[in-house]
């Protein structure tokens, strides 16, 4: 019997690829998206755990203390730890070069030692500095990988000039190493230098960026571990490397975690396209149920019928889905990259993207067995089809019952808790709980679609009628009768549009939030950074050069920056270190709690520290609370005596005085400079003669104070650019949902269009009538979508920013999105229609209204 | 002199498929106005082909049909469209209502497709409603109605252009007796009260008793025709 069935499906297939190819398309771009997400953050993951991993050659422990680094004598402590058998000091700067837009990851480490921790066989180790003694007694020497070298012609004593803080660097290669292990990050694009002389040339002073520590054979690491903690002070953290990756791991979170929500949206609307693509299949195939009905084929045979055809085409469009998934990782690679640089500054060369099994198995599964979910219900109709009423006369059919009170109550109930879940959830409740309130919300809403369109008709039949007569009265009553078939296409669009109208809501809020966090706490004339990202572990201005901008006759005031980050419970917190008088004498209104002048006395004075809101929230902080900071030299703990919304880093953010910190972390380098000019200065004028004095020493970013906001949103518009990416796959998924109800709407009514005909309609006015029914729908699902939207905006700006980051967000609503997604919706639903309306429109009305 | 309203001259009509299947064979016939005829034969005689043609749904394959002097060949498919929906009534055997559209709204219909404004309409489709006894369910939708009450609501969309040419197709073929004698009384109203021409499909032989003229198709050919006094 299966075999006879499998020949009725595949023979059906043969009838209507149009509706095979629109059911494939949409599993697979469902699926698509979820497999380039998962693939996409395992390779990024991937790439900054390996590249730990292989910088920490053999490490068993590392000690490390944030971007700001630690004084080199820590070495001390660590060597004569007992159960240490090696411990190596080491900096790390990612410099620019001359040689094109390269990178250059360079390390300084110990060359008189045999540097044995980072050579993986001892027989044939793979970093070797030939003549250390030379090497290390010159100090422009630096060792470069074979890859490198070939990449770029370079030979031993050739020379390359690198960016440093003080200005470019000339350095003479002086030993080849091979790319593999340490080598082998970065693409290859990694040197060494003997650790003084990094110091020396990168003016770091005394500080390293890290140890890395080899525990002697038997000892027990935890044991270590703990002793080194005991012995080095709180500011410094001694940790496995593979936890410090997972550190690393845990920064990119959040945007993982958002990729995935949206991925699952996705996949959510590729569920509506599946149902109703099985709608639409036992809709052109009631007869041919019946027969196999009336001939003893059992109900459950109809509907393993229809499943297994589900887990056939959910097999096929996984495998498409997964192909277009890898194409589409492939593509967002380099941005997902760039993402975690500007932003996180978490550098690393552009991750190799492989193929992953598990992730692949897991896409296919999802979806498969979203294609049986899916078809579901269909199947179900189809099986409990009445042999007999299937082969009665068109309007015998009942029309489908729409408002079941218990679903609609269940609807209700669902937004009314998720809405609840928004407003009164206290904070520290687990984030993938608070998320499900996301889910509530939308899934309430799809439940409430029945009725949602039945008001939805109830309204626009008069308007209808008005404007287009009969035609648009039956497009109307045609839509409203059918809420299940109308339903799924409605909610793909509901679906389509929330996700892009709520997620750009959330990001004019964010932006529209960090424009007025800039306008108070940053109220300067002139910005200048020496990173053309948020964060940079290795870019800084030198002390000189940032006192010579400041001393500048033009410059009224000059808060000078260090930005670097302090770990607080578990998290990266930004710390930045500002001329707090200056600070608040460049933007004096910078406080939201606090009192602006005792604040200002008592931080400069490094008596008191200002912190963020989303820290407070997080750490559930208040004025007058002690806050405890982690550094070098020991825990610097302090009274917070301001707050202030600032969208720097989603753990929170940390101001004190700039001197407390110099003496602290032992770190004279500057990040940013914000400048007030004098009265009449012209600002353009100022920006010229700044870079001209910087020019020759080092790179510098000028930026205005409107330029800066600019910049500011660009990143943002490029953190949030695969979101925009998955939104047009969101939308294009319902779109293919409009075009397969409006085959749907077609197919199923094949006999009425017949009558419509036969009683005197023409031709165009078929072709109107499901052209209307198509914009009747969509308007529908723009109503809900519309709706929608406010609820979940309400849920992203209150709930998910506040978790995600525990910004507090000002409540904006896209409406002028919403104003041009009416007519962007209805044009999609024209053009999605016009296919199922021109073959309305060619139905040979004699067959269509059943004459033999 | 009468007038004649359908005219079919050596009508043929061949279905190529995978056989060859001749359903009009040299087919003519000529129906005065005013008059009634039934449609006798078998099933597979040729009968529904005969009233496709006639209202235009089907083209002969060669041979002319005229409707009211113009010919239907000559036309365009709108233009056939628009003397479907003006010229003539169709009444069919399953009704076909539209189901989304309640009584009223079912029989306005055709004026509605001609821009008719809505209330105007309305208006007309009452009143024909009433006309065939059907004045108390014009607001409710085919599946709240009997088959009785659907096949009113059918003959009054049928006349609601009061139309020269009325094309009935086993119109009482899915009532029970007392009901399709109801209709086939209300048919005979109509002719009487509009003196509209019938083109009456049947396998029922009490239909076929209320036409003054009865043509009987056996295997494509009008194998007889006859006049008699209507019952």
């Amino acid at each position: 019997m299966i075999s006879a069935l499998a020949m009725i499906v595949l023979r059906d297939w043969g009838c209507h690829k149009l509706r095979l190819g629109l059911t494939t398309a949409g599993i697979a771009l469902g699926v698509a998206a979820f497999f380039a997400i998962q693939t996409t953050n395992e390779a990024l993951v991937g790439s900054l755990n390996g590249t730990i991993e292989k910088l920490a050659g053999k490490a068993t422990l590392q000690a490390a203390a944030g971007n700001a680094g630690f004084s080199f004598d820590a070495i001390k402590a660590v060597r004569s730890t007992p159960g240490v058998k090696i411990a190596e000091p080491v900096t790390e700067t990612l410099a620019a070069t001359t040689l094109g837009e390269t990178r250059l990851l360079i390390l300084g480490l110990d060359t008189a030692s045999d540097l044995q921790l980072y050579n993986t066989a001892a027989e044939r180790p793979e970093l070797v500095i030939k003549n250390p003694l030379v090497f290390s007694s010159r100090k422009d020497s630096v060792a470069i990988t074979t890859k490198l070298a070939d990449r770029f012609g370079i030979k031993d004593g050739d020379r390359i000039t690198v960016e440093t803080s003080s200005g470019p660097a000339v350095l003479t290669i002086r030993g080849l190493f091979t790319a593999s292990g340490i080598g082998d990050v970065y693409d290859g694009n990694v040197a060494v230098m003997d650790i003084y002389s990094a110091q020396a040339t990168f003016g770091r002073g005394n500080r390293i960026d890290r140890i890395d520590i080899s525990t002697a054979d038997g000892a027990d690491v935890d044991a270590v571990q703990a002793e080194l903690v005991a012995r080095l002070g709180p500011g410094i953290d001694v940790v496995r490397p593979d936890l410090r990756g997972k550190s690393l791991e845990n920064s990119v979170t959040t945007m993982h975690a958002g990729f995935t929500i949206l991925s699952i949206v996705a996949l959510m609307i590729g569920v509506f396209i599946i149902f109703n693509s099985f709608t639409i299949s036992v809709n052109q195939r009631w007869k041919d149920i019946a027969i196999l009905r009336s001939i003893g084929v059992e109900r459950r045979g109809i509907k393993l019928m229809f499943l297994s055809e589900a887990v056939i085409l959910g097999a096929i469009g996984s495998c498409l889905g997964i192909a277009a998934g890898l194409a589409i990782s492939m593509a967002a690679m380099g941005l997902v990259t760039r993402i975690t640089a500007t932003v996180y500054g978490i550098a690393s060369a552009t991750p190799e993207l492989r193929f992953e099994p598990g992730y692949a198995a897991a896409a296919f599964a999802i979806g498969i067995v979203s294609s049986v979910i899916a078809a579901w219900v269909p199947a179900r109709a189809a099986a409990s089809l009445d042999p007999a009423a299937a082969l009665r006369n068109i309007e015998t059919r009942r029309s489908e019952p729409r408002m079941n009170r218990l679903r609609l109550a269940a609807g209700a109930a669902l937004v009314a808790a998720g809405l609840l879940g928004v407003k009164f959830t206290p904070p520290g409740i687990d984030s993938y709980v608070q998320s499900t309130y996301s889910f509530m919300i939308q899934f309430g809403m799809i439940m409430l679609l029945p009725a949602i369109i039945t008001v939805g008709g109830l309204v626009l039949r008069p308007v209808m009628d008005r404007l287009f007569g009969a035609e648009g009265v039956i497009a109307v009553e045609t839509m409203a009768r059918s809420p299940r078939r109308t339903a799924a296409t409605v909610g793909a669009i509901m679906i389509g549009l929330t996700f892009a109208i709520s997620n750009a809501s959330l990001i004019q809020s964010l932006k529209m939030a960090i424009d007025h966090s800039l306008d108070k706490a940053l109220a300067a004339d002139i910005v200048i950074t020496s990173s053309e990202q948020l964060s940079s572990r290795s870019n800084h201005f030198s002390e000189a050069v940032a006192a010579s901008i400041a001393s500048m006759d033009e410059v009224e005031a000059a808060d000078q920056i260090r930005i670097t980050t302090t770990r607080m419970n578990d998290r990266e917190v930004a710390l930045l270190a500002h001329d707090m008088s200056e600070f608040f004498r460049i933007s004096p209104d910078l406080l939201d709690s606090g009192d602006p002048a005792r604040a200002r006395e008592l931080t400069s004075r490094g008596e008191g520290v200002i912190i963020s809101n989303n820290l407070a929230f997080r750490s559930n902080l208040k004025l007058g609370d002690s806050l405890t900071i982690r550094s070098p030299k020991g825990d610097v703990e302090l009274p917070i005596v301001g707050m202030l919304d600032y969208y720097r880093s989603e753990h929170g953010t940390i101001f004190l005085e700039r001197a407390l910190y110099r003496q602290y972390w032992d770190d004279p380098d500057v990040d940013y400079i914000f400048i007030d000019l004098k009265p009449g200065v012209d600002r353009q004028a100022f920006k010229a003669k700044a870079a001209a004095a910087i020019a020759g020493t080092r790179r510098a970013f000028i930026y205005t104070h409107e330029e800066y906001k600019q910049f500011a949103g660009g990143v943002i518009d490029r953190f949030f650019l695969l979101m925009y990416m998955q939104t047009i796959i969101a939308i294009a998924v319902a779109a293919i949902g409009l075009v397969n109800t409006m085959l749907i709407s077609v197919a199923e009514r094949k006999r009425e269009l017949g009558i419509f005909r036969a009683i005197g309609g023409l031709r165009r006015q078929v072709v109107k009538m499901v052209l209307l029914e198509a914009a009747a729908i969509s308007m529908v699902g723009f109503a809900a979508g519309a709706l929608t939207s406010l609820l979940n905006t309400y849920f992203l700006i209150n709930t998910a920013a506040k978790v995600v980051a525990g910004f507090r967000l000002p409540f904006h609503f896209s409406f002028w999105l919403l104003g041009l997604a009416i007519p962007a919706v209805i044009v999609m639903a024209m053009i999605s229609a016009w296919l199922p309306a021109r073959n309305a429109a060619r139905l040979e009305v004699a067959d269509a209204i059943g004459y033999e | 002199m009468n007038e004649i309203i359908v005219s079919l001259e050596n009508v043929c009509k061949i279905f190529d498929g995978a056989a060859r299947v001749t359903a009009l064979d040299g087919v003519g016939l000529e129906v005065p106005r005013g008059q009634r005829v039934s449609v006798m034969g078998p099933s597979g005689s040729g009968k529904s082909t005969l009233l496709n043609i006639v209202c235009g749904l089907d083209v002969p394959t060669s041979g002319r049909v005229l409707i009211n002097g113009s010919d239907l060949a000559a036309m365009s498919d709108d233009d056939r469209t628009r003397l479907r929906r003006e010229q003539i009534g169709m009444i069919f055997q399953t009704f076909n209502l539209m189901p989304t559209l309640n009584g009223v709204e079912n029989v306005a219909l055709p004026l509605r497709l001609c821009g008719m404004s809505g209330n105007e309409a309305a208006d007309r489709a009452a009143a024909m409603l009433e006309r065939v006894g059907l004045s108390g369910r014009g607001s409710h939708r085919p599946d709240e109605m009997s088959g009785g009450e659907r096949q009113r609501v059918a003959i009054a969309r049928a006349l609601i252009f009061d139309p020269p040419l009325l094309l009935a197709d086993e119109p009482t073929g899915n009532l029970d007796s007392a009901t399709g004698d109801e209709i086939l009384k209300l048919l005979e109203d109509v002719h009487n009260e509009f003196g509209t021409s019938m083109i009456l499909v049947t396998h029922n032989e009490n239909a076929a008793a209320i036409c003054e003229r009865r043509i009987d198709l056996l295997d494509g050919r009008i194998v007889s025709d006859t006049l008699r006094s209507p019952k």
